[in-house]
């Protein structure tokens, strides 16, 4: 029916002008009149009525409601979205206005997919456009429970209207069970239907039903193209993570490390987590050696070293005098034989210089924190020099080997530490099942991005947030397209941590108030501070975004043996 | 003193009498008052310190002096250890901690401030001090952190950019 959908593109936004209670007429006289006035039974809409349309006057609010939502829909979705209107669609009875607007939102809502098995979805909504008065319903799995994610891209509160259940339609992805059907009205769903087809993906990738996921994974980039801000960022980088995987083109782990160190500099700088991680690290490694006179750290993913200097300054401001600091830092090997550790155990020692610290540096490369000898590290007995080992998002890698954090444990066990600060991403993306990971991972990375939105950086978007993006995208990537040994991106919740040390020997140290009090007023500094959340967890610390806890900061010590 | 305390009670027809004394007195000129200049620009606030710098050479160069930034740092703390004049003059200077690290910070708190928080926040302010310290340090040697034509470090940058806080 071309001439149908030509008026439809048409007067897409001419249809909006039917808004509750007011009469525009004049955009729709052409329309009206290329239909036959059908006289139908009373209580129909006067006014309506003289243009060829019968609209019930108690349908009045809701039919301008759905025309709202049409105009939406038709205006943000892309060329290629709203192709499949002009195919063989058949419209019954287009005077019944709505009926019409239903079957529009419905079909636009249902897209049809392009070698899918779709096939009885098609004629199971012919089928329902030609009952009238039938509500067509909207799938809400709410098992995937988008009110879990923070913010207003995902699931905005606004305009939602929930109406009694009428029939079960066909859901929108056909793999897709359908639970408590439920009418959304809202003005932003197209950013709900993307979630929704994100997760079917994952479901398809799970039951390797590749040629459906390779259809959805399509889809989700026009619908994320649709959107704006970090919910398209999030989609897209997902959407491409599930690609990899559909394809099996796994993402090389091998690039240069340098290159992750200054995505990792960019984060640094962008957004609080890192200084957080680094801050409340320090305060409970400073008070551990309050009354020490050596001291040493080992801090398992030195990096740049950014968390150094301000511990270094606060013990050389610390009443008594600064201790003779020793740091060991272990790291990566270079693939072009550079010395990276070197070059910022120079830098430190040259800081150290200045504010007054005797300062001794150690550099180790391993492979993986496993390999890793306590003989290696020179430690020394606990009366002469006190010990810290510090892990800012290291342990989480150890997962993927079997062994591996045992081994690490049983190693720091022997290295005797007064003090073992870990601080790791509060999530659970370790799960064996992969839908399950997929779901925590986008509701993880959404907040993250949400956040790193939220930090008041001015469009066009700078050169530190695209960075700091690419660094959590590799992250995504990594937690979803890969597998075995390379996917090294286990997170696991404080709670799955707090459970593991404990059982494997170690007690925890509260972080005291001073680290509290200092991480919040960290927070307070960042644009979008008060949206940040710093709270103690049964004496370790996590920062979150809204309601979410992104990171948690916890220490432990040696149990006490008896 | 005495003069303003003279004139202030003074009457009509003692008038002559003091202006015989002004012509008398040599005129107080500020300028040659360096020491008295130090102590009264010393409990300006900022924004007037700035504008003293206006006005005049001498005041400039005074106005640059370390000594007074240390002031408008520690002003709302009990004085700190002797060791932190050293530490800070080996980071930067009073001058450069006040400007890139406490009045941010300061401005940024002061809506959720509490009476006993001054002295953290000098503490942070510091901490953050010697953290951009550490990475201006980088700017030769290092090339791995950062990309090729990127001048300025900037992990105070987000104390810098215009925030609604």
């Amino acid at each position: 029916m071309k001439r149908d959908h030509q008026a439809i593109s048409g007067a897409g936004g001419g249809g909006c002008g039917i808004s509750s209670g007011s009469k525009g007429e004049s955009s729709i006289t052409n329309k009206g009149k290329l239909w036959e006035e059908d006289q139908d039974a009373g209580d129909m809409d006067e006014l309506m009525a003289v243009l060829g349309y019968k609209v019930r006057s108690s349908d009045m609010a809701d039919v301008a409601q759905k025309m709202e939502q049409l105009d939406m829909v038709m205006g943000t979705a892309q060329e290629d979205g709203i192709s499949h209107l002009a195919s063989d669609r058949v419209h019954y009875n287009p005077s019944d206005l709505s009926s019409w607007v239903q079957s529009m939102l419905t079909e636009l809502n249902n897209p049809v997919l392009p070698n899918s098995d779709s096939n009885s979805s098609k004629t199971q909504q012919k089928q329902q456009i030609v009952s009238n008065n039938q509500s067509q319903v909207y799938n809400d799995d709410s098992e995937y429970d988008l009110r879990a994610i923070p913010g207003v891209f995902a699931y905005p509160q606004t305009k939602r209207i929930k109406t009694s259940t009428g029939t079960d339609s066909s859901s929108s992805p056909p793999t897709e069970s359908s639970t408590r059907p439920v009418v959304l009205v809202d003005s932003q769903e197209a950013g709900v239907r993307l979630v929704h087809t994100l997760m079917a993906c994952a479901e398809a990738v799970q039951q390797q039903n590749l040629k459906l996921a390779d259809a959805l994974v399509k889809h989700i980039g026009l619908l994320a193209a649709s959107q704006a801000g970090a919910m398209r960022k999030v989609a897209t980088y997902f959407a491409e993570a599930l690609a990899r995987r559909i394809y099996g083109v796994y993402p090389q782990d091998s690039l240069h490390p340098s290159y992750t160190d200054m995505l990792q500099m960019y984060f640094y700088e962008t957004c609080p987590y890192l200084k957080f991680a680094h801050f409340t690290a320090n305060q409970a490694i400073l008070e551990a050696f309050a009354t020490s006179n050596r001291v040493h750290v080992v801090d398992f993913g030195l990096n740049q070293g950014m968390q150094w200097p301000a511990l270094m300054q606060e013990l050389a401001l610390r009443p008594g005098g600064p201790p003779v600091f020793r740091l060991t830092g272990i790291g990566p090997h270079q693939p072009d034989n550079t010395d990276a550790l070197q070059q910022v155990g120079c830098k430190l020692a040259q800081l150290a210089e200045t504010i007054g610290v005797r300062f001794e540096f150690r550099g180790l490369m391993v492979n993986s924190l496993a390999d890793l000898e306590p003989k290696m590290l020179d430690i020394r007995p606990p009366e002469v020099e006190t010990l810290a080992v510090n892990s800012v998002f290291e342990l989480h890698r150890l997962l993927a080997r079997p062994g591996g954090i045992e081994k690490v444990l049983s190693s720091i066990k022997t290295m005797k530490p007064k003090i073992l600060t870990i601080v790791e991403e509060e999530a659970n993306h370790n799960s064996p099942v992969f839908v399950d990971r997929f779901t925590e991972a986008l509701h993880y990375y959404s907040s993250l991005f949400d956040s790193l939105e939220g930090s008041g950086v001015a469009p066009p978007p700078s050169q530190d947030l695209v960075m700091s993006e690419l660094y959590l995208g590799r992250q995504i990537c990594n937690v979803v397209a890969c597998e075995g040994v390379e996917r090294v991106e286990r997170h696991e919740t404080l709670a799955q941590w707090r459970f593991r040390m404990e059982t494997s020997g170690f007690c925890p140290v509260h972080l005291g108030s001073n680290a509290y009090k200092q991480a919040s007023m960290l927070l307070a500094l960042f644009a979008g501070g008060d949206e940040y959340r710093v709270e103690e967890n049964d004496g370790c610390l996590t920062l979150g975004w809204h309601t979410r806890p992104l990171i948690a900061t916890s220490a432990w010590q040696l149990a006490a043996v008896v | 003193m005495v003069q303003n305390h003279h004139r202030g009670c003074h009457r009509q027809d003692h008038h002559g009498t003091v202006g015989e004394n002004k012509e008398k007195r040599p005129k107080f000129f500020i300028n040659d008052h360096v020491d008295i200049l130090i102590e009264i620009l010393k409990r300006l606030d900022c924004r007037s310190l700035c504008v003293a710098a206006s006005v005049c050479r001498l005041w400039c160069t005074i106005a640059r002096y370390d000594s007074l930034w240390e002031n408008l740092c520690f002003r709302h703390v009990s004085p700190p250890p002797s060791s932190v004049r050293s530490v800070v003059l080996a980071l930067g200077g009073y001058k450069r901690l006040y400007m890139g690290c406490v009045r941010p910070v300061r401005s940024r708190l002061g809506r959720i401030r509490k009476a006993s928080w001054a002295r953290d926040e000098v503490q942070l302010s510091l901490s953050l001090f010697c953290v951009d310290y550490y990475e201006r340090l980088g700017g030769g040697g290092n090339s791995n952190g950062r990309l090729v034509g990127e001048s300025s470090p900037s992990s105070l940058r987000f104390l810098c950019k215009p925030v609604n806080v």
